[in-house]
């Protein structure tokens, strides 16, 4: 009886909390509720503001309006350590473990037991630490070093450490991706443990069917809004994930008439791509002048299979066939001289060399192609002028240094750099992140004008609306694996991430 | 607008870092001028241009390099220990003025010290280049141990004993064309010429920039990076080699440490002349202007009677302002 009573009060309240970065709304006056002792599911798609959200919480990111009240308490200091003071602890999804030291160390990484003279006791941190351990059902000795954990064990450190501190809120991050059906199972348990003694929850998770499994309450964000909170015995993973789409989104893109017929036979077959632990036997073909797009969740093996098609990334098994020739690359060298050109997913990481001149950059993958030792200087100057024309890539002149273009443009630069290499595959990877409408307007529409030249385009988004407006045929990827390749009036918004999030397959899927 | 306004100052800059260094030198020639009036003898500017073209010559092998994002600091120790060897091979098969003990051999020490010289630079270049390549640690750390090596190499086979020439070996560095322009000059000269043509014309003089600019970029972009910084580690190896020979020729003799200081004052050339340190940015002409700058303050100090212990102070605090100031304008980030 007294724990129904606890359940309806209130520990975090967030009432019209607003965030805007320049040219986003993150979080758009949501108010938020999250009751003593109960596990709360917050879900949205890719940008829906559930990150910018919990970093509120945490102390990490100052809201720009809006009010946080803690057991009734406004709460108006906002950095980590106050936060993790008033009972707050977040385990990340990326482990932020030191990967040197034990286990007893990191779980007190913050407050070592040391001696008068500031030597840490080591053989009292091992101590607590294993009582935490064995209370928590953790099967793990704390004197090993972090380096000899698999990362199942890893991840489950990360959430014993958020108990060491007295906590009153625990935020979990996609807990369960890096987690097996064992590690899952203790991590429940534990949640379901201190629940009962008063411990609230907000758990983050792509996986729809956990909700069920371990939540009182799910909320939906979307673009920034909250949704909707609904108690999870009165709703369904078809209510969640249509909410998480909200309304139909206007086709931001409208691609022309699909392409010619005399195309066909001309096409790319993948078959059979693998590699452990990203990339599991994913086969599909692609036609001249059609542009099949890849989807799925971030992390779901889609950039490793464009690095791996491209020969940039090891492979275990796998070819690719192009008009019935094996052109199954070796190399980003082999890739190119075979017609593959490759738009990275971080422009600037490995796309762009932004200290050196457009025209340097465009011309960058022809001069690798070509042979001889001298450059016709001129030549490349009139060439790549037309083709950064031609592209629209707005610049004062083409010597000026790619790091003082704006995103659009630098976008484009990756691209004329591409056509101007002559490749007859394209393979984007994210190719509007970052980048404003209008030059996303413009990259759809160069696009499908390539894939009306009958070039092949392979793209990989998650910004599905994206995928539904330009692609003539989506595949999406989960955990690895090419679950479904969607056509026609099958592409859909629901249908895309019914299929990323595995809803409504069996739950062996879940492995 | 933004864009435009941007790429102005970008070029304002660029003209800055090298009229700057113009401005530098003569300022410094005024200065030494002044000072001595002799400064300005055209003889004494030819000694000048003679004195630094060993610095010269290595400054555009380890230029080339810092292009492309790597560094050697082992270029003195490399220089030096072909110097050792050329010079016992001139020694011992030459043999002393006195007595030949291969006299049949004797008129092949030249050409053999010389084809020594530029295989040694090729191997060296190519084991510093491999290691750095293969071990995936940064070259500074890699060839500061080969230079420690290198270094020892030379002591080791010497002895630390001092080997004379006895005058057999002179063109190279004392010979003057119609008895007014060093050989060496025009050696210098032509390497900077043929560097500039290398990092202007050539598809490996790009790559080069690429590679120094982002590694990862200009893989992707299909070039062998790993190809590319191999041979800039054997160029520079076989221009230590035609250092190595004018060095010796001018001097005279070797001892296991003479070429040591070029591993320092090279690197100070390249920097104080603009080129970034991190890679991708920097052209002959300012590896050129470096080294001029560098060697005029050597032949200034000397000029105005300053206690020649003070130099290498001064080139120390050089590099450090050079660098700092170069970090303000945002040149090289």
């Amino acid at each position: 009886m007294k724990e129904q009573c606890v359940k309806t009060t209130n520990i975090l309240e967030a009432v019209q909390v607003s965030k805007s970065y320049p040219g986003v709304q993150a979080l758009d006056a949501v108010d938020f509720d999250l009751r003593y002792g109960e596990v709360q599911a917050l879900v949205g798609q890719n940008g829906a503001g559930k990150s910018t959200f919990i970093e509120i919480i945490a102390g990490s990111i100052q809201p720009d309006s809006g009010n946080i009240f803690l057991d009734g308490q406004e709460y108006t200091h906002f950095d980590p350590s106050t936060s993790i003071e008033l009972g707050i602890q977040t385990v990340h999804q990326e482990n932020q473990l030191v990967e040197e030291l034990s286990v007893a160390e990191n779980i007190y990484l913050y407050d070592l037991p040391k001696t008068r003279f500031g030597f840490v006791k080591l053989a009292t941190c091992i101590d607590t630490a294993d009582r935490l351990l064995v209370e928590l059902g953790i099967d793990i000795k704390s004197g090993k070093k972090l380096n000899d954990l698999t990362p199942v064990q890893k991840k489950l450190i990360s959430v014993a450490k958020a108990f060491s501190h007295r906590a009153k809120i625990l935020i979990l991050d996609e807990p369960t991706a890096a987690l097996d059906r064992h590690g899952k199972n203790v991590l429940f348990d534990i949640v379901r443990k201190y629940t009962e003694k008063g411990l609230s929850v907000i758990y983050i998770s792509h996986h729809i069917g956990e909700i069920f499994e371990i939540c009182d309450r799910v909320t939906i964000f979307k673009d920034g809004k909250k949704i909707n909170t609904h108690t999870v015995n009165e709703t369904d993973m078809n209510t969640i994930v249509r909410e998480m789409i909200g309304k139909k989104s206007a086709s931001i893109f409208s691609r022309s008439a699909v392409q010619a017929a005399g195309l066909e036979g001309n096409i790319l077959e993948m078959i059979d791509y693998s590699r452990q632990g990203a990339v599991d036997h994913v086969s599909f073909t692609v036609q001249k002048g059609e542009i099949f797009g890849i989807g799925g969740l971030v992390g779901s093996g889609r950039t490793e299979l464009a690095r791996m098609m491209f020969g940039l990334d090891e492979r275990d098994s796998g070819r690719l066939m192009y008009c019935g020739r094996d052109i199954t690359p070796t190399s980003p060298n082999d890739a190119i001289r075979k017609g593959i050109g490759l738009l990275t997913e971080d422009r600037k990481d490995d796309g762009l060399i932004i200290i050196r001149p457009v025209f340097e950059n465009i011309s960058m993958v022809r001069f690798a192609k070509s042979q001889g030792a001298f450059m016709n200087l001129s030549k490349e100057r009139d060439e790549t002028g037309d083709i950064s024309k031609a592209l629209n890539v707005k610049t004062p002149s083409i010597s000026q240094m790619v790091i003082n273009l704006s995103g659009g443009n630098q976008q484009k630069v990756v691209l004329a750099k591409w056509l101007f290499a002559e490749s007859e595959i394209l393979i984007f990877d994210e190719p509007t992140v970052g980048i404003d409408v209008g030059s996303k307007t413009e990259i759809y529409g160069l696009m499908d004008d390539l894939a009306k030249e009958g070039k092949i385009i392979i793209m990989i988004s998650s910004d599905n609306p994206e995928l539904i407006s330009v692609c003539d045929r989506v595949g999406i990827m989960r955990f690895g694996k090419l679950v479904t390749v969607l056509k026609g009036d099958q592409i859909t918004e629901e249908n895309m991430l019914k299929y990323s999030l595995g809803v409504g397959e069996k739950v062996s899927e879940e492995d | 607008m933004k864009i435009n306004i941007r790429s102005r100052e970008g070029q304002k800059r660029r003209l800055t870092q090298s009229t700057m260094l113009i401005m530098l030198i003569v300022m410094l020639a005024l200065v030494a001028t002044i000072v001595n009036p002799k400064f300005l003898r055209i003889v004494n500017i030819i000694n000048i241009f003679q004195q630094i073209s060993v610095l010269g010559i290595v400054a555009c092998g380890v230029g080339m390099l810092l292009v492309s994002g790597q560094i050697d600091i082992s270029v003195g120790p490399q220089v030096s220990l072909m110097g050792i060897i050329l010079a016992m091979i001139i020694q011992k098969i030459g043999g002393l003025p006195a007595d030949s003990p291969h006299a049949w051999l004797a008129p092949f020490a030249i050409p053999m010290a010389i084809v020594v010289s530029f295989v040694v630079g090729f191997l060296l270049g190519l084991i510093n280049g491999i290691t750095v390549i293969k071990s995936r640690v940064t070259s500074f750390i890699i060839t500061l141990g080969f230079g420690s090596v290198y270094k020892g190499a030379a002591l080791l086979i010497s002895g630390g004993a001092s080997y004379m020439l006895f005058g057999r070996f002179e063109l190279l560095g004392r010979g003057r064309i119609l008895n007014f322009i060093p050989i060496a000059i025009l050696f210098f000269i032509g390497v900077v010429i043929v560097t500039h043509i290398v990092l202007k014309f050539l598809r490996y003089g790009r790559f080069l920039y690429a590679i120094g600019g982002n590694r990862k970029a200009a893989y992707v972009s299909g070039i062998n990076t790993d190809r590319i910084t191999l041979t800039a580690y054997v160029i520079v190896g076989l221009l230590d080699a035609l250092a190595a020979l004018i060095l010796i020729s001018r001097v005279g003799s070797a001892l296991a440490v003479t070429g040591d200081s070029y591993s320092l004052d090279s690197l100070a050339s390249v920097i104080v002349g603009g080129v970034a340190i991190t890679g991708g940015k920097g052209n002959a002409l300012s590896f050129f202007l470096g080294v001029v700058l560098i060697g005029l303050l050597d032949n200034a100090l000397i000029i105005m009677n300053v206690n020649p212990y003070m130099r290498d102070v001064v080139i120390g605090i050089i590099i450090i302002a050079a660098v700092t100031i170069s970090n303000y304008t945002g040149e090289r980030s």
